[in-house]
């Protein structure tokens, strides 16, 4: 029976059937992280509430969730449009790295045009670079059939060097102690939705990214090709996909939208190329994907949670001194009871069954 | 011996020196793969690794029970992909992945907690070298091969141990045969979970032995994300050596000369960008790759989980 064939009381019972596992993952995560803060002789309540509240507490609070929330959206996405073709592309930090490093240059290169052209072409130039350093791995996978989950990390050790090489040799700012290039020219910068605490308006152009995605997967036919041979890359053979020609496709797309959020961070946040501006996205992303089992529409609810989890735990650190990694084995943690959730519904389905 | 002999052997000995983690990783990756069971967590696992060997090494005062811990450690996420995979069927990847972040951050946690965020990092005396008496007398191959810490020798007799194990006893016979087609072993009489349990445990152990052995050689200390890419760059080995315990180390061999060329053009100057030299093993991993897909052979059932109440494969 399909859903909209439903009534409300059943579609309301299918949505909490799918919530609940979710839920209680989360409890579970936070009561086995609990017992080890607690070990270590730190207070769990006040560490749980900082966690949770930080982000609701204050306008900043909310805004930097906000900030944070924008590229852990784009990289889950850069993770789940090949997932859902049935590919790993674990190069999202490389693809943000060069998608910054290409908007970087076109705002430097032309810093005096006016913001109507300058801003769109800083955002295509990290779509492009983005693309582009997906597109090696995923030409490695479709001439050479080599193991994209390899080649991608790969890539992002190189991208690495790239970086460290434009910001201390090309476009250095010697005026930083940290590696940084000079800034951008100021029609390249996003423009603010809020201008205290500073909010740009990437958060939209996300937002919409993230609609779009959702329509393309759930709506078109093409988008529908890419799911089928994720499900069952034999079957559309047959039916006939060109299953490798897929393959390439959803890993290149997966490498624009990263190289988005590369672009978004440059124009958007630091105005400048900063060494380490990709922070840890990557993994996080991977875990919002995975958490979100590559559901598109999912996807934004978890990115929104996990960056609030992120917030508080900088600010759990500044405050009661426990490391931040506290909160990212919480989320690995998450991940892994939603991932045994699985196992558990399916072994109960086979008791009904019997 | 002239100058360019002492270059010579120097970079002889660096490339062994520099053999060990890429040998112990990646050979720990073809005993799982051998079986099916394709670990993607390396990276994590060598990072937990060094991590808690250094731990062990600076808070008892002994590296041998430094190295002892990590690879009690390595073999914790050894059972644990074998649990989730080969007892609840879980995808191998994903917990693979998860495994990896486990590892990432659990790495810096302990860290943290045992040492605490300071200045100056505490540091651990590195591991000695052990010439083997005799053989070690030999002018300049003694000086390259039989005048190295007792990790070296172990990467080397491990190689031969695996290549015997292998392909010269029935234990090899089957092990190899639960990767290829385990519905044919399991009518054998091959415990095909408990296979893939011992290998995954056993390969963990050397993970995490590969990974202290970076505190203990290169670094003297802990540092975050001191790994790498050396998991990644096994991974990459053991598909290079055809999953074959003999080209894995002449696999290895390359990788080290490799890495130890671009920290020595980097010291020589030699005009070019050190940041181009970094990206070397890399590039290089990548090349490979696209040249060992024509030999390569990998195990049949390599990633995937066996259900022994299903009537077909896969």
């Amino acid at each position: 029976m399909s859903e909209q064939a439903m009534k409300p009381g059943r579609r309301v019972k299918a949505l909490a059937g799918r919530l609940i596992p979710y839920l209680l993952a989360v409890v579970a995560s936070f009561v086995a992280a609990g017992i080890f803060i607690a070990a270590m002789g730190f207070d769990v309540p006040k560490a749980y509430a900082t966690i949770f509240f930080t982000s609701f507490k204050s306008p900043n609070g909310f805004v930097q969730t906000l900030l944070k929330f924008v590229p852990l959206l784009l990289q889950a996405l850069a993770f789940t449009v090949p997932l859902a073709a049935g590919k790993f592309n674990i190069g999202g930090e490389g693809q943000l790295i060069v998608g910054a490093i290409g908007a970087t240059a076109v705002g430097i290169l032309f810093a005096g045009l006016p913001p109507v052209l300058l801003l769109p072409m800083v955002i295509l130039a990290g779509l492009l670079f983005g693309g582009l350093w997906a597109a090696i791995p995923a030409w490695l996978l479709y001439r050479f059939g080599i193991n994209e989950i390899l080649t991608t990390v790969l890539m992002n050790f190189i991208s690495f060097s790239l970086i460290d090489y434009v910001a201390t040799a090309v476009w250095r700012d010697p005026a930083a102690g940290h590696p940084t290039t000079i800034p951008i020219g100021a029609g390249g910068e996003l423009p603010l939705l809020i201008s205290r605490p500073p909010l740009h308006s990437g958060i939209i152009l996300a937002v919409a990214i993230a609609a779009a995605v959702y329509v393309y997967t759930n709506r078109t036919a093409a988008g529908y090709e890419l799911v089928a041979t994720g499900a069952n890359p034999r079957a559309s053979m047959v039916y006939g996909i060109n299953v490798r020609r897929m393959f390439l496709l959803s890993l290149i797309l997966g490498g624009t939208l990263a190289g988005l959020s590369g672009a978004i961070e440059v124009a958007g946040v630091q105005h400048r190329l900063i060494e380490g501006l990709q922070s840890n996205y990557l993994p996080l992303g991977l875990i919002i994907g995975l958490i979100s089992r590559g559901n598109s529409l999912a996807v934004p609810f978890v990115a929104f949670f996990i960056a609030v989890l992120e917030v508080g735990a900088s600010a759990m650190q500044r405050t009661m001194m426990i490391p931040v990694e506290m909160v990212f084995i919480v989320e690995a943690l998450v991940l892994l009871f939603v991932l045994l959730s699985d196992v558990v519904r399916s072994a109960s389905l086979w008791d009904r069954r019997q | 011996m002239g100058q360019f002999e002492v270059q010579i052997v120097n970079f002889a000995r660096l490339v062994m020196l520099a053999l060990v983690p890429y040998v112990l990783a990646s050979q720990g990756t073809m005993l799982g793969g051998r079986t099916g069971l394709f670990n993607v967590a390396q990276e994590g696992i060598m990072l937990v690794g060094a991590s808690v060997g250094f731990l062990g090494a600076y808070l008892y005062d002994s590296l041998f029970y430094g190295l002892l811990l990590a690879m009690l450690v390595g073999g914790l996420f050894g059972l644990a992909l074998a649990y989730f995979t080969t007892t609840l069927k879980m995808n191998q990847f994903v917990i693979g992945l998860a495994l990896f972040f486990f590892g990432v951050g659990l790495s810096t946690l302990f860290y943290k907690f045992v040492v605490g965020v300071t200045l100056q990092p505490p540091l651990i005396p590195t591991l000695q070298n052990v010439p083997i008496p005799g053989l070690s007398q030999i002018p300049v191959l003694g000086d390259i091969f039989f005048t190295q810490n007792w990790l070296v020798y172990f990467a080397v007799l491990l190689s031969l141990f695996l290549y015997y194990l292998l392909y010269q006893t029935s234990f090899g016979l089957e092990l190899r045969a639960v990767g290829e087609n385990p519905k044919a072993a399991d009518s054998l009489g091959v415990n095909v979970s408990r296979m893939r349990y011992g290998t995954a445990i056993v390969g963990g152990m050397l993970m995490g032995l590969a990974g202290a052995y970076l505190p203990m050689v290169y670094t003297g200390t802990f540092t975050e994300g001191m790994v790498q890419g050396r998991g990644w760059i096994a991974i990459a080995l053991t598909f290079f050596g055809g999953w074959s315990p003999h080209l894995i180390f002449l696999g290895s061999l390359f990788f080290a000369g490799v890495e130890v060329l671009a920290l020595r053009v980097q010291i020589g100057g030699f005009g070019i960008p050190y940041q181009f030299l970094l990206t070397l093993p890399y590039i290089a991993t990548i090349f490979v790759m696209m040249f060992a897909f024509r030999w390569v052979r990998a195990p049949a059932f390599l990633g995937q989980n066996y259900d022994r109440e299903k009537r077909t494969l896969a």
